[in-house]
């Protein structure tokens, strides 16, 4: 179940990011193309409405980073400021670190719920209503989004579900860093497949009398 | 304790919506005797273009100013009639609709979003501009035209054949210098102020469309003042319309004056009878979205500014 | 007054080592519930429309780019062009190492990037050919700094999104700057070299020159896909970002095979992790700073500094310390979303160029990046090496000087930021 919720949400971020790009990469090759006077190839491209483009990718990288900055705890790779507790002792240190994280659990749970209530006054109250036909007082439709005309509110769901989502990875963490002690982390100066041997058309040179360095 | 009343919008202060906003603060601080507090929140300082509306149906502002265009993404497709091109031939045509019933009857529509409608302010009639003479409908075919988001504009670029291309207005005048879009359509204020004009040869004075704003307020808010000092405020609201649409209608003859002195750009003039080569092709764009606006509604607007159709 | 609790307020919460984005949006949640009037579900908008502008799209495009550019074989290829070109310079492939790093620089976005890109394939080649790791680290570690002074920058887009300047001017803008900071840098890499006898490799035929240049050209076409394209007006500079991480992609995976479809998901998801690391920093930041505004701080601020009779020289001594002392402690993006918005308005009213300003702002970016305690090149470049965080810098300490001459430079003589973009625009 949990491992079936950390694919999706990897499979989410990794999707949104190929597919924005694809989408822009597509509407600036229309825009271009449209611009050629070519017969009956332009008249039919300029019946091809794509004015929708740069919303959508905008709504999808927010939904990334919603949802990636909850894969980001679970990755370590929100960097604070951790040198004045690194300059101490284990045991105090630890006690920090749980503070730090507890911090990103409850801010993470305060905005979920503020969240939550936004996207409730902003139009999903009025989706439930008449979903269900409940007779509420002061019933409101909310805006919709000015190029695609979907609802605002399924848009600003990103931000309670990526939030929410987000609070339960910081008590993951905080739950591991308690049992072992460990905190998850990102290598970023990996690079994969590298040939040990680099060629420049050479043969190596000999040191000219100064010390190699660890490789 | 004062009422405050926190106006938040989305331009510089020496503009006219900006002078306007002044104006309404000092007179409706004068004559309520400082009962009322207005801050006046300008350059999208506390809220964006954005967020402005949310913003005020939560009730975190209290009064704004947003173009007409904004109406249709809260749901009240109505004001969209606004953006339709050669709808008003003028000033006279369109005081006929923002003074008269129709519009009274177009911000009542906004009341079931939790919003009260003020006033009209006007900024101006546009001109389109690019960087090859527009004189005659065919000479949008294949241009890449900047608009802001609404549904009315993208149909009236794309029948003048054009492509249409949304996008953020500080962005503009660097799509317009680099080419990333041909031309534009703007009231001359906007043409002048954000020196888009430098980048663009050619400017046609086609008055085909209008810009302008409503003042809205959070209903809940304005319905627990006091009667009597409501009534100061509608009567302060009212004087700042008047002002707010001189000063506006003068900074575009002084801004289009100035456009045609620095020589940057072509003025081209169209004749009557030229513009109305725009207006047959154009007027298309009024039966096509008759079905969203509400075909009853266009004929009221006819109505009231005396066309016959 | 508010002021002063609300920066007390972030900086206790950043002391406890909690991730930036989090102490920011703590910090203003405390004020907000304690002791202001400002509705809080305005603070939800806040975190969905801070980032709600096409512009900040650039940024994970641009790193996308950069991740398909590290991992496919492209920085390989710009590294035996490099060599080709300088290697027969005492220190050659230090100096070879440094000219990689500007190339790589052109077409990637973020100074890490670079380093990792370069570093990770040079480093070991040269403790092969009897340079000193420490040596290496020094150079590729500054040089990798590049990365965001030479366009495309994305922090010169964060500073464009927070303060609305052009982000294709200050593109235009990095390109002297870089250039005159690649030269600085290997001129003074060549002394040392001199002075220590460091070897060279053999001098390569005008027909190697032209073939690595042509194995290379894939990846340097992508300068004129976004340097070009922006200036040319085929794109906007967030269209650009998506062009060349489509084109990284395609160069990549289809034209040097050095990536194969397989691996595209992983890089994928490793670009969107970043991204989303820098964008909740974003949204967060916005937050802090519609806090500042509501409570009038950056107006405080300015007539404070004004009422001081700072000029433009003591202001920008000031801003000068102020941000190398932030860098020492905190990564680039977080800086300036903080104290962009607090410093632009006054240096608006100085007479401060805003394009200057960002080139300056840039500068103190880079060498943050490589001053300890955090420094997001140091840490990279240690973990290339497997030195010690603090061998890693005592090895970056001459350059790191070089630079710090660089910056007075930079910020007194506004000419070599402006000529090229007053010129073009
Ligand atoms: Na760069
Ligand atoms: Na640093």
């Amino acid at each position: 179940m949990l491992k079936f919720l950390d694919h999706l949400e990897e499979w989410l971020v990794a999707s949104l990011i190929g597919a924005a790009t694809l989408i822009i990469f597509l509407s600036v090759l229309h825009r271009y193309a449209s611009g050629l006077p070519i017969p009956v190839v332009q008249d039919w491209l300029l019946t091809i409405n794509m004015s929708w483009t740069q919303e959508l990718c905008i709504y999808m990288f927010i939904w990334m980073a919603k949802f990636g900055a909850a894969y980001g705890v679970r990755t370590g790779i929100h960097v604070g400021v951790d040198v004045f507790i690194n300059s101490l002792l284990e045991k105090t240190r630890a006690k920090f670190v749980v503070i730090g994280l507890s911090g990103g659990a409850l801010f993470t749970a305060i905005v979920g719920t503020l969240g939550f209530t936004f996207v409730w006054e902003v139009g999903m109250r009025y989706a439930v209503a008449t979903a269900f036909g409940f007779n509420w007082p002061d019933l409101t439709s909310g805006p919709v989004s000015p190029d695609l005309e979907w609802p605002v509110w399924i848009f600003y769901l990103a931000i309670p579900l990526g939030s929410y989502l987000m609070c339960f990875r910081f008590l993951q963490v905080i739950r591991k860093f308690i049992r072992t002690g460990r905190l998850p982390q990102t290598d970023t100066s990996h690079v994969d497949g590298l040939a040990d041997d680099f060629n420049f058309g050479d043969t190596p040179a000999a040191p000219a009398g100064i010390q190699g360095g660890k490789p | 304790e004062p009422i405050v009343i926190k106006f938040s919008h989305v331009v510089a202060v020496d503009t006219p919506k900006g002078q306007a906003a002044e104006y309404f603060k000092k007179l409706a601080e004068e004559r309520t005797n400082g009962a009322v507090k207005i801050e006046v929140y300008p350059n999208s300082q506390l809220y964006k273009d954005k967020e402005e509306m949310e913003a005020l149906q939560i009730g975190s502002v209290q009064m704004l100013a947003p173009s007409l265009a904004k109406f249709a993404p809260l749901g009240v497709k109505e004001f969209e009639v606004f953006d339709l091109p050669f709808i008003f031939d003028g000033y006279d045509d369109l005081h006929k609709v923002t003074l008269g019933p129709v519009g009274k009857k177009l911000l009542n529509k906004l009341e079931v979003k939790g919003i009260l409608g003020l006033a009209y302010w006007d900024n101006g009639f546009k001109v389109m501009s690019a960087n090859k003479p527009l004189k005659t409908p065919a000479d949008f075919k294949g241009l890449k035209m900047r608009i802001q988001s609404s549904k009315i504009l993208d149909a009236q670029m794309r029948v003048l054949g054009a492509i249409p291309q949304v996008m953020a207005f500080s962005e503009v005048y660097q799509a317009l210098q680099t080419g990333v879009v041909d031309g534009t359509e703007n009231p001359p204020s906007n043409l002048y102020t954000q020196k888009m004009f430098e980048v663009q040869k050619y400017v046609t004075v086609s008055n085909h469309g209008f810009l302008g704003y409503a003042v809205i307020v959070n209903k809940k808010f304005w319905e627990k003042i006091p009667v009597e000092i409501r009534t100061q405020l509608e009567g302060a609201m009212a004087d700042a319309t008047v002002f707010a649409n001189s000063i506006a209608k003068q900074k575009n003859q002084e801004d289009l004056a100035s456009v045609k002195a620095s020589g940057k750009s072509e003025m081209i003039v169209l004749s009557e009878q030229e513009r109305k080569v725009w207006k047959d092709v154009l007027v298309k764009v009024h039966t096509d979205m008759a079905d969203r606006i509400g075909a009853d509604l266009i004929q009221e607007v006819y109505q009231a500014i005396g066309v016959k159709k | 007054m508010s002021a002063l609790i609300i920066f007390m307020l972030l900086a206790c919460l950043m002391l406890t080592g909690m991730p930036i984005s989090i102490s920011l949006g703590l910090t203003v949640l405390t004020f907000l519930f304690t002791m202001t009037t400002v509705p809080i579900e305005s603070v939800a908008m806040k975190l969905f429309t801070g980032i709600e502008k096409f512009e900040i799209m650039a940024i994970p495009f641009f790193i996308l780019a950069g991740n398909f550019l590290t991992h496919g074989g492209v920085a390989k290829r710009m590294i035996r062009f490099a060599s080709a070109l300088v290697g027969h310079f005492t220190g050659g492939l230090a100096l070879a190492g440094i000219v990689a790093c500007g190339l790589f620089a052109a077409v990637s976005g973020s100074s890490p990037a670079t380093v990792v890109a370069i570093g990770s394939i040079l480093l070991p080649a040269m403790v092969k050919r009897g340079y000193p790791m420490k040596f290496g680290v020094g150079v590729i570690g500054t040089s990798g700094s590049l990365g965001i002074l030479i366009p495309p920058s994305i922090v010169m887009v964060i500073y464009a999104v927070s303060t609305n300047a052009s982000i294709g001017k200050l593109f235009i803008a990095g390109i002297i700057p870089g250039a005159l900071l690649m030269f600085l840098l290997m001129l003074v890499t060549w002394l040392v070299a001199k002075k220590r006898n460091y070897p060279r490799l053999p001098r390569a035929s005008f027909a190697i020159v032209v073939q690595t240049f042509r194995e290379s050209i894939w990846g340097l076409l992508l300068i004129v896909v976004v340097i070009g394209g922006i200036y040319s007006g085929m794109f906007t500079p967030t269209e650009a970002a998506a062009m060349s991480a489509v084109y990284a992609f395609v160069v990549s995976v289809f034209i040097y095979r050095d990536m194969t479809l397989k691996d595209v998901p992983r890089t994928l998801l490793s670009s969107a992790n970043m991204s989303s690391m820098i964008l909740y920093i974003i949204t967060n930041a916005v937050l802090f700073s519609f806090l500042l505004t509501s409570e009038q701080v950056p107006q405080q601020l300015t007539a404070w500094i004004t009422g001081m009779g700072l000029g433009k020289i003591g202001f920008l001594i000031m801003v000068n310390l102020l941000l190398l002392a932030a860098g020492n402690f905190m990564e680039p993006s977080s800086i300036l979303l903080i104290t962009a918005p607090l410093l632009f308005p006054m240096a608006m009213h100085l007479g401060i160029d805003e394009i200057h300003l960002g080139v300056l702002m840039t500068v103190n970016m880079e060498i943050g990046m490589i001053t300890p305690p955090v420094g997001l090149n140091l840490y990279v470049a240690s973990g290339i090496s497997h030195l010690g965080l603090t061998e890693t810098t005592k090895a970056c300490a001459p350059w790191i000087f070089v630079m710090l001459l660089y910056l007075i430079l930079i910020t007194y003589v506004p000419a070599i930021s402006l000529w090229l973009p007053n010129l073009l625009f």
